[in-house]
């Protein structure tokens, strides 16, 4: 069974006429990372929201199909126990992500095992590993409202990677990192599908994730329309048909007037254009 | 927190401080005055000196002014009885009894509450909380409560940066300073509504909700002379209500 | 257009309470120029911007935007000279209609009703914005209503444009028109300040590189010299293929390289 399954899954907020999903059907499989992207208001964040539960119970709305997530309806009443700590979700503007409570980064990100009752040994060495996988264990002792924007976001991350979760969701989760740090991520997001986690990431950054992602899902107007290796779809023209985009490379040959297969790498770009 | 580091507030088991406050707040309200609330005014003011905050006692002195001037003018005019003449003015001497009661109540109150604030660590109290066994939902209300303000000026300040930058000016005619309001409260009330939904999300998903017992990360010692203070507190405050309802 | 230096820092110390964050700084921004401030994470870049825009003021040292010293002044005395996009620029956003949110800087700034209207006009037609502006910001997708607080703090004219994370939370379309709209402010005298992560952005844009590391400038050269040429800078996509296809001098923008790579193969060398 998949770690995630949606099955024909509509979505409309509270207030919305029209529907932020239509059925929507997508699967994702753990030891894999799979990437969700699509033109602005295409339903890539709601599906990660409607993955979590917290659609509707946070923002309200009507769903309508079924959702399963590590087998369970995460919007069904029983739930807000049993997925806890199983499910990660990062989302992009990492201060609103902050429990607010803690006055130092170390405390931050024990926040969640703390809240499972976590032996507290057992939260000191997750901590510490956490801390040390994102490069921040210099940050420990800061007050979290203190750090920079990127410093934020690397701890919010390592305030979930300590959770060891099943089900990575991320919605835009490098916003505010610099190259390095994206790097780290896209690095992190490979250990996790390694370590037999599911990884589902929603992002913009087709440069960055084209080259970790194990599959691609893009969404247009509420639904995916196209599902494939990341590789295969970035070469064609239909991810630009659906609205989204393929990696920089590949929107230059788009632009120069190349037919598909393009190339979607600076190496390709070279080969392709060098005599 | 802003209690001096080392002083009995910052040292105290975080249940203490709001134990006492609450029951100050109580005995306020239940002792007739004004003698016996003058002296829980002063003793206030001691207690908050003494235990490290006591520059909650001035801070509060900034809403407590003007609010006692119009105690005593509102009494003072509108009280009946014997007028004495305080600066001129002829006030009733009832009057002044009831507004010297009731600025004593709030000044012992706003004092107190003052000092609470400022020696409160929300780390501290979760901790406090959860090694009693209870779940982090019930700590976290008292928490976001007290957090929510210094929050919410964080937000103003920022917003009041970015419309300075274009050009709004908050000195000058009241008419100059009435449209400053605008753009600094609209978009503070709907950054702090977004940012409540956008907090309950990040929440959920590391199990605040849940009900299980949280660990407590550094639990804070509960001394015998916490025990003790609270005990007394509460003493004090039953039986100021006590003494109120039979006497 | 005044011959006023944008910006120029001398010597600046500035902390907060114990801890200093930046220390002997010193720097000057000329007209037309783009600088990216880079750095590692830290309070520094942001800082300083705060600086330029007299929301700070130096514990030493002068900090003289567009010709004036700004100890003393507060940041609604540069309003008239200096634009700031702040990160998350929707927050500050708060009227009822976007040509409204536009215009509240123009008319606190005391200008006649046809200048202000011209000048919002001119901004949301050179932005994409046109077709919204009667729209209410807070029913735009947040892409959109990026731009509106870029509107904002370009209305004015501004002599010095400082930008904080300007492509943050960007789809492409919105990226396109705010690099148009730096590279012609550049091209009218304007400087442009921008602290930004995105390199690829800034090797389209801008052209000078600031590096901050241990509260001081400690490299000022041309980005093309910094941009894969340093570990935490590796070359932007656009950058790195154009140096290996000869292409050294072009600006690495998809409208500038695409018209010179359209040549089929079969017809022979690159045009460069």
């Amino acid at each position: 069974m998949s770690a995630l399954e949606m099955q024909g899954v509509g979505f409309t907020y509270p207030g919305e006429s029209a529907p932020a999903l239509v059925q929507c059907t997508v699967h994702a499989e753990s030891g894999a990372v799979t990437w969700l992207t699509g033109a602005l208001g295409a339903g890539t964040s709601t599906a990660l929201l409607v993955a979590a539960g917290l659609a509707p119970r946070h923002t309200g709305g009507q769903r309508s199909g079924q959702v399963r997530t590590l087998g369970l309806d995460p919007a069904g009443h029983s739930s807000p126990g049993s997925l806890g700590g199983r499910v990660a979700l990062v989302l992009s503007s990492p201060a609103t992500q902050l429990s607010g409570i803690a006055e130092t980064v170390a405390q931050e990100v024990a926040f969640a095992p703390a809240n499972l009752g976590w032996p507290r040994e057992r939260i000191h060495e997750g901590v510490a590993r956490a801390l040390a996988i994102l490069g921040i264990p210099h940050l420990a002792g800061r007050d979290p409202g203190t750090l920079s924007g990127g410093e934020m976001q690397r701890t919010v991350i390592a305030a979930m990677l300590v959770l060891e979760p099943e089900l990575w969701l991320l919605d835009e989760p490098t916003s505010a990192l610099d190259a390095a740090g994206r790097a780290l991520m896209h690095a992190l997001l490979r250990t996790e599908a390694a370590r037999g986690a599911a990884v589902l990431i929603a992002s913009e950054d087709t440069d960055g994730v084209a080259a970790v992602a194990d599959r691609l899902i893009v969404f247009e107007a509420g639904r995916p329309v196209l599902d494939g290796r990341p590789d295969d779809l970035l070469r064609g023209d239909p991810v630009w048909n659906a609205g989204a985009a393929s990696t920089t490379i590949a929107a230059l040959g788009r632009a120069a007037g190349i037919r598909a297969p393009r190339a979607l790498t600076v190496d390709e770009g070279v080969a392709q254009w060098a005599r | 927190m802003t209690a001096a580091p080392g002083s009995f507030a910052a040292r105290a088991h975080p249940f203490t401080p709001l134990v006492v406050t609450l029951c100050i707040a109580v005995v306020a309200i239940a002792l007739p005055g004004p003698a016996a609330v003058l002296y829980l005014y002063a003793a206030t003011l001691i207690l908050v000196v003494l235990t490290g905050t006591g520059r909650a006692a001035l801070r509060a002195l900034v809403p407590l002014a003007p609010l006692w001037f119009f105690l005593v003018l509102l009494h003072g005019v509108l009280g009946d009885g014997e007028q004495t003449t305080v600066l001129g003015v002829a006030l009733s001497r009832n009057g002044l009894t009831l507004a010297a009661t009731q600025a004593a109540r709030l000044g012992a109150i706003a004092t107190a509450s003052l000092a609470l604030y400022t020696s409160f660590s929300p780390a501290r109290f979760v901790d406090a909380v959860a090694e009693r066994g209870w779940p982090f939902s019930m700590s976290y209300l008292v928490v976001a409560t007290l957090l929510a303000l210094p929050r919410f000026r964080a937000r103003a300040a920022s917003i009041l940066e970015a419309q300075r930058s274009r050009g709004l000016r908050l000195r000058g005619s009241p008419l100059n300073r009435a449209r400053a309001i605008g753009p600094i409260t609209f978009p503070l009330l709907l950054g702090a509504l977004a940012e409540v939904d956008e907090r309950g999300f990040a929440l959920e998903t590391r199990a605040a909700s849940g009900v299980t017992r949280r660990t407590a990360l550094a639990p804070p010692p509960d001394t015998r002379m916490d025990r003790l203070t609270r005990w007394a507190a509460v003493a004090a405050a039953g039986s100021a209500v006590a003494w109120r309802v039979l006497g | 257009m005044g011959a006023l230096t944008p910006l120029v820092l001398e010597a600046v110390r500035f902390g907060y309470g114990s801890e200093r964050v930046l220390d002997g700084l010193s720097l000057r921004v000329e007209a037309g120029e783009g600088v990216a401030l880079l750095g590692a994470n830290g309070a520094g870049k942001t800082t300083l911007t705060r600086l330029a825009m007299a929301l700070r003021h130096p514990q030493q040292g002068r900090v003289v935007t567009c010709g004036r010293l700004t100890a003393g002044k507060k940041p609604e005395d540069f309003a008239d000279v200096a634009g700031y996009l702040f990160q998350n620029p929707e927050a500050q956003l708060f009227a009822r209609t976007v040509r409204a949110e536009v215009a509240f800087g123009p008319e606190r700034m005391g200008w006649h009703p046809p200048r202000v209207m011209e000048a919002v006009d001119r901004v949301l037609g050179e932005l994409g914005l046109a077709s919204d502006a009667a729209r209410h910001p807070y029913d735009l997708p947040g892409p959109t209503r990026r731009l509106v607080a870029l509107a904002a703090a370009l209305v004015g004219s501004p002599r010095l444009l400082i930008l904080d994370e300007p492509t943050a939370g960007l789809d492409r379309g919105a990226r396109v028109r705010v690099a148009e709209v730096v590279l012609a402010l550049r091209a009218q005298g304007a400087a442009v300040l921008a602290v930004t992560h995105d390199l690829g952005f800034a090797a389209e844009v801008l052209d000078r590189a600031v590096v901050l590391e241990g509260k001081r400038v400690t490299r000022d050269a041309p980005l093309s010299d910094l941009l894969g040429h340093h570990p935490d800078f590796p070359a932007p996509p656009l950058l790195d293929l154009a140096r290996r296809l000869g292409l050294e001098g072009v600006r690495p923008a998809i409208g500038t390289l695409a018209p010179l790579l359209t040549s089929p193969p079969e017809t022979g060398t690159l045009q460069a």
